[in-house]
């Protein structure tokens, strides 16, 4: 569709290669822009890491045109990854990371193989099941944490041999965010490129052809859902992090509706579409907030209006906008 | 005897999944559709049943039409707004948008009953009967029976009237249903309603058993996920036979594995089940 095709294969130009090189400079910028002030600091990590975790998301429901109801596990994964083995054994950052990405790929790929034959209907069935028995797990199992969690979390220690990072306060933290969704982001453009990114959006498309040019769409599903897995698992490590505590309520269907929204709300198959959607709702809840069960309503309502009046987001609806106006 | 005991707990049990699940099963295998909300629209359900009889003063069965009529209204709105989506059995958005409404659902609800567990009165979860060292209660038995004979009636209903051909001719392809003068919208809101509606009667039947919070629900979607999977989707009978199975496995799993793992359990169940048979399971 004309979503994809804005998006040219071709090598970027120099203008765009500017133009890309100043919005990185403007985005790390921007808490300073912003008044400089921890708020600043602390909304922008959270939005940075949400991001993140929604690309996960991003990847599953927009190229694939599945729905995976699991990826609460994957952030939670990554969560106790960084809090059990940094307060239990002192590990830095890049061996939590490690380990959580690790222990992502191990849980995705379970899931994808036991629901490798199953119909689409049954995958999101399977990974929404998953993540409430793996709520239900690290709720009872005390040596990960338990109904208390993990309190306590240390700073965020990334040894680069030259020189060392600690990350202990937002404004700390706000570069490692910052590089982390700049990295998310460059691996999507990648993947959107890629072979098996068009092979994806081709089993969404048109499941015929794809089956006809011997593409099995249920690998591809799995191969997919397994690279989507650590994206966000490594967002929920820098969660951990920067709340210095882990527990159970990183499986909380917000999460999950969350992502789901941030996706929907710009529009699917827009690359920065879930970054713009994820600042808009945290900005809601931060600024605008009702109180924790009028934002349930708004949030799950937004979910639910977009996909019924506009499936293809507020840039369809613009689109539509312009096309009303055009034509006149 | 604690065997025995067992027994009569796993049928407890298993009857109320079975219950719960009755609605899914016909949404799914019936009308081939989703529906994410259906742990939020079972907490509803025993919230309503439980307000009309606390608040409003009517007696528990009175409570429990109350409940289901609410539920099915609810679910006719739910149905009206999803109707392009249905139309165009655009599964991927149902099941996002179900998951959306059960989220407003579970805030608006705590926002109208509060965040504190509340019990039923005017129930027989207290009414016990005795047999030796065995026991179980009349709430047991009428859930037992309600179940038996909504299955059965829904299984006379689907399978031997001529208004369950009609359902399933909308599933199977409701644009050569339309030629024939049925109109699709109208059935598959109906169906919707249903399931709103038997979710409810389900809730304000088996919640009872236990305090009912605003935030409950998700171990219910869970045991009604293994029941219509296990069960053969979409078979009704098949349905049932799974719900007691799986009520008899929770038991003896509670009883002697370890109590809080029993939903895990269930899910590694279902799991085991979709690698051994999954066309079998899958397959219609």
């Amino acid at each position: 569709m004309t979503v994809i095709d804005t998006s040219s294969p071709a090598p970027m130009s120099a203008l765009r290669a500017a133009a890309v090189v100043v919005l990185i400079i403007v985005g790390f910028f921007m808490p300073r822009l912003l008044g400089g002030g921890s708020v600043a600091y602390s909304t922008l990590t959270t939005i940075a890491i949400f991001a993140v975790m929604c690309y996960g998301v991003d990847l599953v429901l927009s190229y694939l045109g599945e729905v995976s109801l699991g990826h609460t596990l994957f952030w939670a994964i990554g969560g106790y990854a960084a809090a059990n083995l940094s307060v239990k054994y002192g590990l830095n950052g890049w061996s939590t990371a490690l380990a959580a990405i690790a222990l992502c790929i191990a849980a995705a790929l379970f899931l994808g193989m036991v629901t490798l034959r199953t119909r689409e209907f049954v995958f999101s069935l399977v990974t929404y099941a998953a993540a409430v028995v793996a709520y239900e797990i690290a709720f009872n199992w005390d040596a990960i944490g338990g109904s208390d969690g993990v309190v306590g979390i240390p700073a965020l220690i990334l040894p680069f041999g030259f020189a060392t990072f600690s990350g202990l306060s937002q404004e700390d933290l706000w570069p490692v965010a910052f590089v982390l969704l700049l990295l998310t982001l460059g691996f999507i453009a990648r993947f959107r490129r890629s072979k098996l990114g068009t092979t994806a959006l081709m089993v969404q498309m048109n499941p015929a052809l794809a089956t006809s040019l011997g593409v099995d769409p249920r690998k591809i599903r799995l191969a997919v859902f397994v690279l989507s897995a650590p994206i966000t698992g490594l967002a929920g490590w820098l969660y951990g992090y920067q709340r210095g505590y882990v527990g159970p309520d990183m499986f909380e269907s917000y999460f999950l509706v969350l992502m789901l929204t941030a996706v929907v709300l710009v529009g699917r198959r827009i690359l920065i579409g879930p970054l713009i959607g994820i600042a808009l709702l945290i900005a809601q809840q931060n600024l605008l907030s009702l109180g924790g069960d009028w934002n349930k309503i708004i949030l799950g309502s937004i979910l639910a209006i977009v996909l019924i009046l506009w499936p293809t987001g507020l840039v369809g609806l613009y689109r539509r906008f312009g096309k009303i106006n055009s034509s006149k | 005897m604690n065997i025995a005991q067992q027994i009569i707990n796993g049928i407890v049990l298993g009857s109320g999944y079975a219950c719960i699940a009755l609605g899914w099963t016909i949404l799914l295998g019936v009308a081939r559709l989703v529906n994410f909300a259906h742990g939020q629209l079972y907490m509803l359900g025993a919230f309503v049943a439980w307000y009309a009889i606390t608040r409003l003063g009517l007696s528990y069965p009175l409570a429990i039409v109350v409940a289901a009529l609410f539920l099915a209204l609810l679910g006719a709105l739910m149905q009206g707004a999803m109707m392009g989506l249905v139309m165009t059995q655009n599964l991927t958005s149902l099941m996002i948008v179900t998951l959306g409404l059960g989220y407003v659902i579970q805030g608006g609800s705590a926002l109208i009953f509060g965040g504190n567990p509340h019990t039923f009165p005017g129930t027989l979860v207290r009414a016990k009967i005795d047999i030796g060292p065995l026991w179980f209660t009349w709430q047991d038995v009428l859930v037992l029976v309600v179940t038996l004979v909504l299955y059965g009636a829904v299984w006379w209903f689907t399978q031997k009237t001529r208004y369950g051909s009609v359902i399933r001719a909308v599933a199977e392809d409701s644009k050569l249903a339309g030629l024939f003068g049925i109109n699709a919208q109208v059935v598959y809101l109906l169906v919707f309603m249903f399931e709103c509606a038997a979710v409810a009667i389900g809730a304000a039947l088996v919640a009872p058993r236990s305090p009912i919070l605003t935030s409950m629900g998700f171990n219910e979607v869970i045991m009604t996920f293994v029941v219509v999977v296990v069960g053969g989707i979409g078979s009704i009978g098949g349905a049932l036979a799974a719900g007691l199975g799986l009520g008899l496995f929770t038991a003896f799993f509670g009883a002697f594995v370890a109590h809080a793992y029993t939903t895990a359990a269930a899910f590694a169940l279902m799991l085991v089940l979709l690698v051994v048979r999954p066309a079998g399971l899958a397959a219609k």
